[in-house]
């Protein structure tokens, strides 16, 4: 099958055994790959009511139809599985090197299964696939891990490795990978600790087929030359993602002290210019990307190197805890990224935890001594180690925000700033009304990887509640996340601005079949709806009530910053939910009519 | 006294779909944006002769401007 790697591997982890099946055309067509594959073994194969964190889950790891070509950015690989953070539907993205060898060993997906007796590592080398003892590896970083297997194996072997996190079972602990990437949301780093399964070790040297290598060879070409030509490559290269920093800042979208406000007046010591003066020292990019958006960072402060910060990271450890330091964000990105657990909720349960300190909800006899004032970057560096590590206080953390709102109660759950359970990302929505509808109703819970229209808020009227908001964010949740099924990386669309009608060609050239973003859009708009169908499915009374976001957002104003007073009022919440539910031809309850199911080809799936 | 400003692809249509306009030194880059109708909160960076600049920076005489809006997102 033109585009693909062919196959899809079963691993079942009870029984040491693992299968290879033909990848199913109907699903290549209906579905493409990436996110489309995961959410569709999803729902056929981990049956209703599956513990998270039990034998019947699956961690569907797929790559897409650009993945592993020459397409810029085409290294992006999907991590589906259920949520143990959320109980519904989980799906991380993960930049790097992993999922271009996943179809140079003739694969599209590795689907994990049931639960190893003891540790394992997953070792691919294309035909030969095997289970290796793992348990020496067992209690170990992410970061020593990888490079045990690459001094042992080789730089041509791809590394997929959890830590300690996920090895505990930290409800977001996530999946980690050359050294710095991460499929970070929704705690599949969990599922795969749950399994016993330390890494998988990949190499393929097999070709993918193509159907028309010439008109592949010039649509790629096309591509590259428009990112060569983009008129920000050069600045998007040098900041990455913390180009956004100070403009989040200056809009109030830069969320501060657990989202209590939206500007930071630390902020000027986190903007991407400062850090790229004072810490980065080299780019670094994921396969086949034009513009590495990846920086290397050298603390000297904290003699330490790391991948990032990049901006998401930057806002939860940084502005979100008062931490005026980018060193220190630095630090507590390694922290993360080498104990295997997402800055974004991990910043976020900081969060909560210094405010219920601040507002004396919590004392230190709670946080087990720790002086969780806003700004103490020593206290969150050992914080972040005892959520990883589901040590005293930390464990309670280790939870989520949403359970561990539930257990302190006293007013706390007002200002756990979630969707559906996840930990909301980067960017305050106080007075953003299209992005915080984004943060509503994102399949996964409060991320931005779905919709992202905060600039669309600032030109239109950021208190405007209309339509063409819902209808923008309808618009983004179809496209956006097509890059994830497609296995590429959308910031060559994001920052660059290149033409996306020049991914048509390329599509075309490599599967041979013809497709139009109209097109892809509908398959982008399918399975949106089956995520939906899937929380459905799992969430006994699913429905507007999992919508809502944090209170904090529509009763708790921010008292300084250039949002100051502002807020959505939450009648105006109500009022988005109404017209996007009736934009989607959903219920007014949210949920899928028999119509809309039936026209997207669904039917199958909604029993 | 004299200076050119250009815009990336997302906002090019405050620009009458120009890529480029010659804008008067003297002023601010943030006064400027609101003379060209631009809303100066939509962008994230301003280049002046290669170099990262605020939006208050006073503009000179030569100065080539590079701004840019974040529209796709994060």
């Amino acid at each position: 099958m033109n585009g693909y790697g062919g196959h899809i591997l079963r691993v079942d982890l009870t029984n040491g055994k693992w299968t290879k099946e033909q990848t199913p055309a109907d699903v290549a067509r209906d579905f493409l790959g990436g996110r489309g594959f995961g959410i569709y073994f999803l729902t056929r194969e981990v049956p209703k009511g599956a513990d998270p964190l039990g034998p019947d889950n699956k961690l569907i790891i797929s790559s897409g139809p650009l993945s592993g070509l020459m397409i810029p950015g085409a290294g992006k690989c999907d991590f589906t599985t259920k949520s143990p953070l959320t109980g519904g539907y989980a799906s991380a993205s993960l930049g790097g090197h992993f999922t271009a060898e996943i179809k140079y060993a003739g694969l599209d997906s590795i689907i994990l299964e049931g639960v190893s007796p003891k540790p394992v590592y997953l070792f691919i080398d294309d035909d030969k696939i095997e289970l290796r003892a793992a348990s020496d590896l067992w209690g170990k970083g992410t970061i020593e891990v990888e490079k045990h297997f690459k001094d042992k194996f080789g730089e041509e072997f791809q590394v997929a490795v959890i830590g300690q996190g996920g090895e505990n079972g930290v409800l977001f602990a996530c999946i980690n990978h050359d050294y710095g990437r991460e499929a970070g949301r929704g705690g599949v780093g969990a599922v795969m600790g749950v399994k016993k399964v330390k890494a998988i070790v990949i190499r393929g040297t097999k070709s993918i087929p193509v159907a028309d290598v010439e008109k592949y060879r010039q649509a790629g070409m096309a591509l590259y030359k428009a990112c060569k030509e983009a008129d920000f490559l050069a600045e998007w290269t040098r900041y990455g993602t913390t180009v956004v920093t100070s403009w989040c800042d200056e809009v109030g979208a830069l969320p501060t002290r657990n989202f209590s406000a939206g500007s930071f007046e630390g902020g000027k010591s986190l903007y991407g210019p400062v850090m790229r003066e004072k810490i980065v020292i080299t780019d670094k990019g994921c396969f086949g990307c034009p513009c590495p958006c990846g920086k290397y960072s050298r603390s000297k402060k904290y003699s330490l190197e790391v991948e990032g910060p990049e901006y998401e990271t930057i806002g939860m450890m940084g502005s979100n805890l008062g931490i005026a330091d980018i060193e220190a964000v630095a630090k507590l990105n390694l922290i993360c990224d080498d104990l295997g657990i997402d800055t974004i909720s991990a910043g976020s349960l900081i969060g909560w935890a210094m405010e219920c300190y601040e507002k004396g909800i919590l004392t230190k006899e709670d946080t087990g001594g720790l002086d969780l004032k806003f700004g103490n970057a020593e206290a969150a560096f050992e914080l972040a180690e005892k959520i990883a590590m589901k040590e005293g206080f930390g464990a309670l953390l280790a939870q989520g925000v949403k359970k561990a709102a539930a257990k302190v109660g006293k007013g706390s759950e007002k200002f756990a700033i979630h969707v559906k359970g996840m930990e909301q990302s980067a960017y305050a929505t106080h007075n953003a009304t299209a992005m915080l509808l984004a943060y509503m109703t994102s399949d996964v819970g409060a991320h931005h990887n779905r919709s992202w229209a905060i600039t669309y808020d600032l030109q239109v009227g950021r208190e405007r509640v209309a339509p063409d908001k819902v209808a923008r964010i309808i618009w983004l949740q179809n496209f956006r996340p097509m890059f994830d099924v497609l296995g590429a990386c959308r910031l060559q669309w994001v920052e660059l601005g290149i033409d996306r009608d020049l991914y048509v060609p390329a599509l075309e050239a490599i599967t041979g079949i013809k497709r139009t973003w109209e097109e892809l859009e509908k398959v982008g708009d399918r399975i949106w709806n089956l995520t939906r169908l899937y929380w459905v499915r799992e969430i006994d009374g699913f429905g507007r009530e999992w919508d809502l976001p944090a209170p904090r957002f529509y009763e708790d104003a921010p008292t300084t910053g250039v949002t100051k007073g502002q807020i959505t009022k939450v009648e105006d919440v109500h009022k988005l939910l109404d017209m996007y539910y009736e934009q989607r031809g959903w219920s007014p309850e949210g949920l899928p009519t028999p119509e809309t199911i039936d026209n997207l080809g669904l039917k199958a799936f909604a029993a | 006294m004299t200076a050119t400003l250009r815009a990336s692809s997302g906002i090019k249509d405050y620009l009458g779909g120009k890529p480029e306009v010659t804008i008067s030194a003297g002023r601010t880059v943030r006064e400027t944006l609101v003379d060209l109708g631009i809303p100066p909160e939509v962008i994230a960076l301003v280049i002046v002769n290669g170099e990262a600049r605020d939006k208050e920076y006073v503009i000179l005489d030569g100065d080539a401007i590079r701004v840019m809006a974040v529209i796709g997102g994060g």
